[in-house]
Formats: C-alpha cells, structure tokens, sequence
C-alpha cells in the first residue's frame, strides 16, 4: 500500500530577468520581464510503507522542489499529492505530526542553545507529555551516540555531530515517514557511514518510510532498495537499485597482480592504471566474455591476486545522466 | 477558534520563556544592552524637560502627557520586539527561503515565525517606558492596569504594521526598504503630541500607518474616557489583526523557499 502518492505533479517559478548593466536595471524597474522555470514537470510516484527510496539527479533537477511540495512547504502548480491520506497543501499542519525533515542544508535547531533545549522545545510544539518527550530524548541519544553533545550549543558543534542531532530531532515526534534532502552533505568519510548506519537501524527497527535525496552514489547503494532519478524536473528512471547495476553496469573492473612483469595487449581491454606488476583493467561484458578473459589474463604470467569489481555506483550513475541526455538541471533553486 | 487562540498564547509563552534562557547564554550582553537601551532613551527626558521649561504645552499636551506617550509605545515597542523579535527578520526569511522549518511543525505559521526569536535590547524599552510612565503618572493600579493593557494593544497594531510591512516581500520581492521608512513613521509619529499635525497627517496616522493607535488614542482615554473612542481603537485592533494574518496567508501561497544555508539563531 503506497503511503506517498503523486500524480501529475508540476511546480513553475517566475523568474524576473533583467539585461546586463545599468541599463538592463532600469529597463527592468519600468517594464519588468519575467520568465517561467518548469522546476518540476508531471511527475507521478508511488512509495510504499517502510520502503526506502533514493530520489537522485544532479544539481537543479527538481529533487529539493519535489520534497517541499510533499512535505507541504511549497504549494504545487498542478496536479495531486496524497501523502498518508493527506493533502499536504490543505492539510500541512495535519501531516506534519506524521513526518519528520532534515534538510542537510537548514537547521532546525537553535544555534546558539544545547540540543538538549531545541529537543525540549520541539517535542513540546509537537504537543508530547513531558515524560514522553523525555523517555524519546533518551532512547534517541542512545541510538545518536549523542549524549555528550546533549549540553552543547550548537555552535560548537562538528557538521557531522549537528546532522546526528538534527536527525535526531526530526524523529522525536516519532513520524511514519522522514524525507532526508542531502543528509551527508559536506561530511567525512567516517560520518558519513555513521549517518548511514543510522538511518540503517531506523528503518529496520521501526519501520519509517525513508525518502532520500542524495548526490552520494554510496548512501544509494547503501541504504535503498529503489531509485528514481529525476533530470529537468521529470522522472527519467526509477526502478530497483539492484536492476539499475545489473543494467547499467556492464562495465567490470580488474584488479590483477603478477608475480612478473607482463604486457597486455588486449583489443576489447581498456588499461586504466599500471604501476610495477599490478594492472587495473576496464571490461565491457556485454562485448567480451568474462571467463575467457580472465584465462587469457591467467596465461599471460603467474597471477598473485586478482578481484573483480563492479564500478562504483556514482559512475553509473553519471553514465546514465549521459546516456539520458542529461547535463545540469534547470536551475539551482529550491 | 478558543482552543487554537490558547494553543497560540501557549505557544507565545513557550517561545519567551525559551529566548529568555537564550538571552541569558550572553549574560553580560543581556545586562548591557538592557541598561544601555535605558540610559539611551532617557537623554530624550531631557530634551523635553527643557523645552517644556519654555512652552507650556505642545500641540496640546504637556510635559506629563508626552511623557505618558513616550512611556507607552516605548513599553509597546518593547514588548513587540522581546514577544515578536522575528518580527525584524520575515522579510529576510522569506528571500533566503528559511521560512521551511516552520512550515513543517504543527503551529500557526505566523506566530511560530515571529515569536521564535527575540531582541534583548528591547527589555531596556519595556522598563523605560514603565520606570517613565510610574515617574510622571505615580503609582496607582487602575493607571497602571490601564498602561499596561495599552501596551499590549499598541504592541499589536506595531506587530500588524511591521508584519504587513514585511509580508510585502511576498508579493515584491524585497520589502526592507519601505518596512525600514514604515518602522521610522510609526515610531515617530507615535511620540509627538497629536495636535502638531495637520488633518492629512491625522488621517494617515488614524488610516494607513495607525500610529495614532499605539499612544495617541491611549493618551486621550486615559486623562478623558470615552466609549466611543474605546470601542474605535478595539475595533481597529481586530481589523488590522485580520487584515494582517490574511495578508501574510495569502502571501505565503507565493513562497518559493530556497536553498541558502541557514541556522535558527
């Protein structure tokens, strides 16, 4: 049963142009020109309960704009959104005791003050009991590993340990559904997998229907089952993450060690690094047959190591951004 | 409408009790610009102290009813700023898109946004105008009962008027210029005597930019009481509270948030 639903979906901006200069300033105060960006086109999408989807595309595709629209931050020019049988546009304050937010980019803690205070207050504008608030604060700071930070300002606080909070106080109201919009932005390798060891757990114990945006191939690959990539504002492919390897990865990565030094001369191998007997080889499988490959490779020398990889995931990604005639987005707004 | 207005004053009370703690992170500064605020507003005693040893009324009024006016709206001034202290920022909120946070808690959007910050200096109006008005006024609990009840209602039409002013940011694109002109207009015209100004001025001042309202009307209730004048200023108090959420509402269907990085200060 789909607890999000869009269909038809569309959002326009207007935009006010101007040409350059001194000039173009004052011919736009007397007759401004304004033009229509289409950030979001007729997009239709289902996600089910406890599902866990990655919404990806590049910069200005329309993600951040689809997200406002579901979570009722941004009314939509057209078409209908049902999100656990609400309207989010007329019934906004409704859905937002049933979802939760992090938008990597905005905080909704205070900057100045511990977390502990932000929890505090937040919990009581979701209207929860005093000892409720508390019991969820504790069973979260466990989770979050965040106890020493409770008394912290924020200030003073790492990006990678604010996001942990900020996680953290989206789920205090304990919401069905949490929208992510670049939760990894901007940090280290180690938090990053922290963060998404995290949303890991939480979608495995409690079930919540995560819907993720993200320009990291690794949270994809990681954490969702599905992804639908979005490019100037219209859904160009979604379907599960296994498929989207098996489909478009027919590119496979050799790592091989030799014992010896060895020439490889190879028409349907691609050598991409070579450095003392080791080679790192590029293979279509679609065009050459794996096994009989890997026995040419085997004759060529005594072999030490040897691994096979898929490449990673942001590569195909990328190729399919290609593939699907897909440069930027429209604009880098919302 | 009963349950929401209290989940609205509950929410009020919450946000001030929590700026409070917030303010007090910065002791020292809390205390400095209260006091300074005070000691900044007092050398204006001054001036009229002196000018009133030379005239003996201004526009109708003398030194004790300037002073009352002075006392209320600098309290209302106060009061909208330590209650509403976002109440400066909403135009800014709205071009930098950081309206998003609110829009996504179960709260009135407009008191969430204005009442979740504050401005520490304006403690210093709030017990300017009290010190001031208890100074010429002496105490006596109906005349303070009475201050204070116009303090909250010249702290709401001040509220209107720079959220209005605010708001038009929606439908403009940028409104701090005029919100800036607006904020001087209703600060000035609501610490002079009423009869120095010309009956253009006057229907400006009791219209458009209600000025009049915070302290003028309050004067003349309080040194001559009439119903008639009671039941105006009640009457604008909830017009331009109305017209003031339903322009705010309507200009929020326009918001195009954005994706500037912002922290809730």
């Amino acid at each position: 049963m789909s607890i999000i639903s869009a269909k038809n979906l569309s959002k326009t901006f207007q935009v006010k142009t101007k040409e350059q200069g001194l000039k173009g300033s004052l011919k736009a105060m007397v007759s401004p020109q304004y033009k229509e960006i289409q950030a979001v086109k007729n997009i239709s999408l289902e996600v089910a309960r406890g599902e866990v989807l990655a919404f990806i595309g590049p910069n200005g595709a329309g993600k951040s704009t689809t997200i406002k629209m579901l979570t009722g931050i941004l009314h939509p020019t057209a078409g209908e959104i049902n999100v656990l049988g609400l309207n989010p546009t007329t019934d906004r304050r409704k859905l937002s005791y049933k979802i939760g937010t992090v938008f990597g980019q905005k905080s909704q803690l205070w900057f100045h003050l511990p977390p502990l205070d932000s929890f505090n207050l937040l919990g009581r504008i979701y209207e929860m009991e005093e000892e409720e608030i508390k019991k969820r604060i504790s069973y979260l700071t466990e989770l979050f590993e965040i106890e020493d930070l409770l008394e912290t300002p924020v200030r003073k606080l790492s990006l990678g340990q604010r996001i942990r909070c900020e996680i953290a106080a989206s789920l205090l109201h304990k919401p069905e559904i949490i929208f992510l919009d670049e939760p990894t932005i901007g940090l280290d390798v180690v938090v990053k997998q922290k963060i998404r060891d995290l949303i890991k757990t939480l979608s495995q114990e409690s079930q919540t229907t995560i819907f993720l945006t993200s320009h990291d191939a690794g949270d994809i690959e990681q954490l969702c089952r599905r992804a639908i990539i979005i490019n100037h504002g219209q859904i160009v492919l979604n379907e599960s993450v296994k498929n989207l390897k098996y489909n478009y990865m027919n590119q496979k990565v050799i790592d091989i060690k030799y014992a010896e030094s060895v020439t490889i001369d190879h028409p349907e191998l691609k050598v991409l690094k070579s450095k003392g007997y080791a080679v790192k080889i590029e293979i279509d499988s679609s065009k050459c047959d794996i096994d009989n490959t890997i026995s040419d490779l085997m004759k060529l020398g005594k072999v030490v190591d040897i691994t096979i990889s898929d490449p990673p995931l942001e590569e195909i990604i990328s190729g399919i951004y290609q593939e699907k005639d897909i440069g930027g987005g429209y604009l880098e707004k919302a | 409408m009963l349950t929401e207005a209290k989940k609205n004053l509950k929410l009020i009370g919450m946000y001030f009790k929590f700026n409070l703690a917030a303010s007090m992170e910065y002791r020292a500064s809390f205390l400095t610009q209260t006091f300074g605020m005070v000691l900044n507003n007092s050398t204006f005693i001054f001036f009229w102290w002196i000018l009133f040893n030379n005239v003996k009324e201004i526009g109708g009024y003398g030194f004790k009813e300037v002073m009352i006016i002075w006392g209320i709206a600098s309290t209302s001034y106060g009061l909208t700023f330590v209650l509403f202290g976002n109440i400066r920022r909403i135009s800014q909120m709205i071009i930098n898109g950081e309206l998003d946070s609110y829009l996504l808690q179960p709260k009135d959007v407009l008191i969430n946004i204005i009442s979740s910050s504050t401005v520490i200096s304006a403690w210093g109006d709030i017990f300017y105008g009290l010190i001031l008005f208890i100074g010429v006024y002496g105490f006596d609990l109906i005349g303070l009962g009475l201050f204070i009840f116009f303090c909250f209602t010249g702290m709401i039409f001040f509220a209107s008027v720079m959220i209005c002013a605010n708001t038009l940011t929606f439908y403009m694109g940028d409104s701090r210029g005029i919100t800036g002109l607006i904020f001087e207009f209703m600060i000035t015209f609501s610490i002079y005597p009423e009869g120095i100004h010309n009956s253009y001025t006057k229907l400006i001042i009791y219209t458009l930019l209600p000025s009049a309202f915070i302290s003028l009307v309050p004067v003349r209730l309080m040194t001559d009481f009439s119903w008639n004048w009671f039941l105006l200023l009640m009457g604008a108090l909830v017009g331009w509270s109305v017209f003031t959420y339903w322009l705010f509402m309507k200009g929020l269907q326009k918001y195009e948030s954005g994706n500037l990085i912002v922290s809730k200060l």
